[in-house]
């Protein structure tokens, strides 16, 4: 028999500094959210409660109405991420991998600028360019002749929502762009040429040959923009506040836990109901998490070249 | 000069399709841009028009100098974002060869608790982060952020450098060995050279989300002192917000020095991303 | 049907021209090989024969008709690249169907072609595979299956064996030699390795920095060499060049392939500095002070001490004469 290895202590020495730091400042005080929200203040300080912030949440009708509202917010603008966002950002990488293509580095430098801006300069400016005061949109649009299509978007209940939705896309076209770029270049040359030497050019090169080989960066992609959408915030308290206005239609679970945990106005906060808001949070991410890693990642082949 | 594989008529639309595309994307920042160094009239009177002589005024300029104090909000940032970055970059680094290097019981699981975080956002943890902050006098604070910020870039930084150290020869490492080099030394002097490439990729991605952060400046460190210049111009445009001089203005100096320096580091970042790819 | 013509074809990138001025013509069903160092240009050539760089000037024909401006994929051609480049995600099948069905040829045809290449590859038990799950002689095959299943006018190959270890390649040259007997079609191959060359060809063409060297059949370029560089590049181990001048001729260089040069004879002397013995035959290295190492290839197994000092002969029917610039004098 092997004598036995002695404790290799570089291992430990390596990995403590990261593990020690992450599990403080991150798995400890997620499962401190987790726990808090089992907990509500009573008379005599901090009482458990077992699950009855939760049947708060979904039972009481102010709550529960607040939550189902800011979830529908939250489905609605992920739903216009993926539909405007990712394709948007496919279509831009694969005009930027077309072959021979001059000016590409600057286009890919110049669309992934509003991705490195903070969600302050992006509300504002998006604020000031479509407020009426100010007149760039509407001038824009009389300049088309479609001056009647104007209407102060972020300030009415019905377009809110979707706008700063296409703010936000707007915002991040660029990584899908980039990724996507990225896995249509690790595409070797000699397959584009053989589909070429068989007849498979231009879109129906796209759709047989590229669209399949990049379908896990898509995949990837997708749940990057589920996780960044239901943890999104900044935008929204940004151009509308945290009062997610007008009347919460654009109140999302990140704004609607921000007001329940601080408070606002007359209400005040609660940290109780925050972490439980927070949890739900969790529980909705890590359903989407496991339904994307065992439904669809399952599904999807990644190819060697 | 024949072309039997590319259309002149097919580059031209995918050009005309990028131009406009690149003219959406960069349209907005150039409106705030040139309206801020205008007067409030021509603000207003044409607002597409780039300041001439009559119209040109620094007034904005003037009222943020004089009212915020941007310079330290600035210095703030500056120091959080690289404090962050450094730790996040060694720490992560050194995690990365732990579980790239050796094998040991455990190691899938430590690889996964740690990927854990790239999918679960922090933020969630916020309230018991405030409490914890709270609790030990941090509130406040830049080392509350940068904690924060160590912590919350450390999972996509082991996932992304141990997918490069798995990449670095390992006949160098033994040869390395047999010259008698310390596994610390092997880590500094001939791992950490070769994954410098990675290193920026890392860098870059994790600096962007912290310099932009709003949330935990808001939440931990809103004092006037430790403000981040994120927050400080949010805080700043809420309360100037009918003078937009002063607003245009601010909003052009968030953007400078992040424009500046993507387009200094942007080879760098998009090497970064495509890294592996290009054959 | 599938005859090649190029005319004074030249290519070049930026400022650089690779390809100076091809002048070749392959006839119906020949094998022809391009062959020559690397940076030679022949793959460009192929490339350019393929449609997948463009003519810079000049002209390239298939069967008369000139197809400089014609699509890779209406010339009638097919392709073997080096990495095969066999698409990821399709089964072999699909693989080897994809270039009929994109033409819109019926089911039951592409179905009965892709058997037929299948089973001339013994490949039809993978059909449903996908290349990950393929050894890199069946990924061969199957790259070779989706050329035969278009019936071209033209074969390409772009050095198709280089990615495989030493005994696949000799099976997959016999291989590519029985198919070639089989089909009858023209093919177009290109290598750096002269032996694949030699074994293979009708025809070869021995480029030199975006020059034609020499073109003939094989043994008519081991035999008659026109210049230094094709006698130096075909044949292995490589021809030795002596100072003719230090042997009292006219001409600058001798050429002398090494089993030319028997020892006993007087005209050359040194030291043997080196012996390698490969069982059937034994290469002895001499070094002569004026026309430096030189080698000399003897059957079977011989005894040779290193620093043993031997003469060397030849005849003189077979040596090649050459002049200063390295070009054969008749």
């Amino acid at each position: 028999m092997a004598q036995r290895k002695a404790f290799r202590w570089h291992i430990a020495v390596f990995l403590a500094p990261a593990v020690l730091v992450y599990t403080a400042i991150m798995i400890v005080p997620l499962f401190g959210t987790l726990n808090l929200s089992l907990f509500n203040t009573g008379e005599e300080g901090r009482v458990f409660v077992g699950l009855r912030n939760f049947a708060t949440l979904f039972g009481d009708p102010r709550w529960s109405a607040s939550f189902w509202n800011a979830l529908g917010n939250n489905a609605w603008f992920f739903l216009v991420h993926m539909l405007v966002q990712n394709p948007v950002g496919v279509a831009l990488a694969a005009l930027l991998s077309s072959p021979r293509l001059r000016g590409a580095a600057f286009y890919r430098t110049a669309i992934f600028i509003p991705t490195i801006l903070s969600f302050v300069i992006v509300g504002f400016v998006w604020k000031l360019i479509l407020s009426p005061i100010w007149g760039i949109a509407p001038g824009m649009l009389d300049a088309v002749g479609l001056k009647s299509l104007f209407a102060p978007w972020l300030g009415r209940e019905g377009t809110a929502l979707t706008t700063l939705a296409l703010i936000s896309v707007w915002q991040f076209v660029g990584i899908p762009m980039m990724l996507i770029y990225a896995a249509l270049l690790s595409i070797p040359d000699e397959v584009i040429e053989a589909a070429e030497m068989d007849g498979v050019t231009g879109w129906s090169q796209f759709w047989k040959i590229k669209l399949p080989l990049i379908l896990p960066s898509i995949g990837i992609i997708s749940i990057l923009t589920f996780v960044g959408n239901f943890n999104a915030f900044d935008l929204i308290y940004v151009t509308q506040g945290a009062l997610a206005g007008p009347n919460f239609s654009t109140d999302i679970l990140g704004t609607f836990l921000y007001r329940t945990f601080f408070g606002f106005q007359l209400q005040i906060g609660d940290p109780h109901m925050g972490a439980t808001i927070a949890t739900a949070m969790f529980g909705i991410i890590l359903l989407g998490v496991g339904f994307y890693l065992f439904a669809i990642q399952r599904r999807l082949r990644r190819y060697q070249f | 000069m024949s072309q039997a594989r590319h259309s002149t008529a097919r580059s031209l639309a995918a050009h005309a399709v990028l131009i406009l595309y690149t003219v959406i994307a960069l349209f907005p920042v150039f409106v705030v841009v040139i309206n801020s160094f205008k007067n409030r009239r021509a603000i207003f009177a044409d607002p597409l028009a780039v300041p001439t002589a009559e119209s040109f005024d620094l007034v904005g300029y003037r009222t943020v100098l004089a009212q915020g104090d941007f310079l330290l909000y600035f210095q703030n940032s500056l120091v959080v974002t690289v404090a962050s970055l450094f730790f996040v970059l060694l720490f992560g680094a050194m995690a990365a060869f732990a579980l790239s290097e050796y094998r040991f019981r455990g190691n899938m699981l430590m690889g996964l608790y740690l990927a854990l975080g790239i999918m679960i956002p922090i933020r969630l943890g916020t309230v018991a982060i405030l409490q914890m902050m709270v609790a030990s006098g941090l509130v406040n604070t830049l080392t509350a952020l940068v904690l924060v910020y160590t912590a919350q870039g450390l999972p996509l930084a082991v996932f992304i450098l141990s997918e490069f150290m798995r990449g670095v020869s390992d006949d160098l490492k033994n040869a390395g060995r047999i010259d008698g080099l310390s596994e610390y030394t092997i880590f500094f002097r001939l791992v950490l050279p070769l994954v410098r490439p990675a290193m920026a990729t890392v860098a870059v991605f994790t600096m962007i989300p912290i310099w932009n952060d709003l949330w935990f400046p808001l939440i931990l460190a809103p004092s006037e002192a430790t403000k981040t210049v994120t927050l400080g111009s949010q805080v700043f445009i809420g309360q100037f917000v009918t003078n937009w001089n002063a607003v245009l203005a601010a909003l052009s100096l968030a953007i400078l020095p992040v424009l500046v320096l993507y387009l200094v580091f942007s080879r760098q970042l998009i090497r970064g991303i495509t890294a592996g790819a290009v054959k | 049907m599938g005859a090649l013509t190029l005319t004074q074809v030249t290519k070049s990138f930026g400022t650089t021209q690779v390809i100076k001025g091809v002048d070749l013509a392959v006839e119906d069903g020949e094998f022809c090989v391009f062959v020559g160092p690397s940076g030679c240009g022949k793959s460009t050539l192929l490339r350019m024969i393929a449609g997948l760089e463009d003519v810079t000037s000049g002209d390239v024909a298939i069967d008369g008709a000139r197809v400089n401006d014609l699509a890779p994929a209406r010339r009638e051609i097919a392709m073997v690249f080096q990495s095969y480049a066999l698409y990821p995600h399709l089964t072999v099948r699909d693989n080897m169907g994809l270039a009929l069905k994109q033409a819109g040829t019926p089911r039951a045809q592409i179905e009965a072609a892709t058997g037929k290449a299948a089973e001339m590859l013994a490949l039809a038990h993978l059909l449903e595979r996908r290349p990950a799950e393929l050894s890199g002689g069946q990924r061969q095959r199957v790259a070779i299956g989706r050329a035969i299943v278009r019936r071209p006018k033209l074969f390409l190959f772009d050095e198709p064996l280089s990615n495989l270890d030493a005994a696949l390649r000799v099976q997959t040259r016999i291989e590519i030699a029985r198919l070639h007997r089989e089909l009858g079609a023209t093919m177009i191959y290109v290598t750096h390795d002269q032996v694949e060359a030699m074994t293979l060809a009708d025809k070869i063409v021995v480029l030199r920095g975006g020059v034609v060297e020499q073109v003939g059949r094989p043994m008519d370029l081991y035999n008659d060499p026109d210049n230094t560089f094709v006698a130096g590049f075909i044949g292995s181990p490589q021809m030795n060049f002596l100072d003719a001048g230090k042997l009292g001729l006219r001409s600058a260089r001798l050429g002398i392939r090494p089993e030319h040069l028997v020892p006993g004879g007087g005209q050359i002397g040194g030291r043997v500095s080196h012996v390698e013995k490969l069982g059937g035959e034994t290469l002895v290295y001499v070094a002569s002070e004026d026309h430096g190492l030189l080698t000399v290839r003897l059957f079977g197994e011989q005894d040779y001490a290193v620093d043993e000092v031997v003469g060397l002969g030849f005849e003189p029917n077979r040596a090649f004469h050459f002049d200063a610039e390295g070009r054969r004098l008749r």
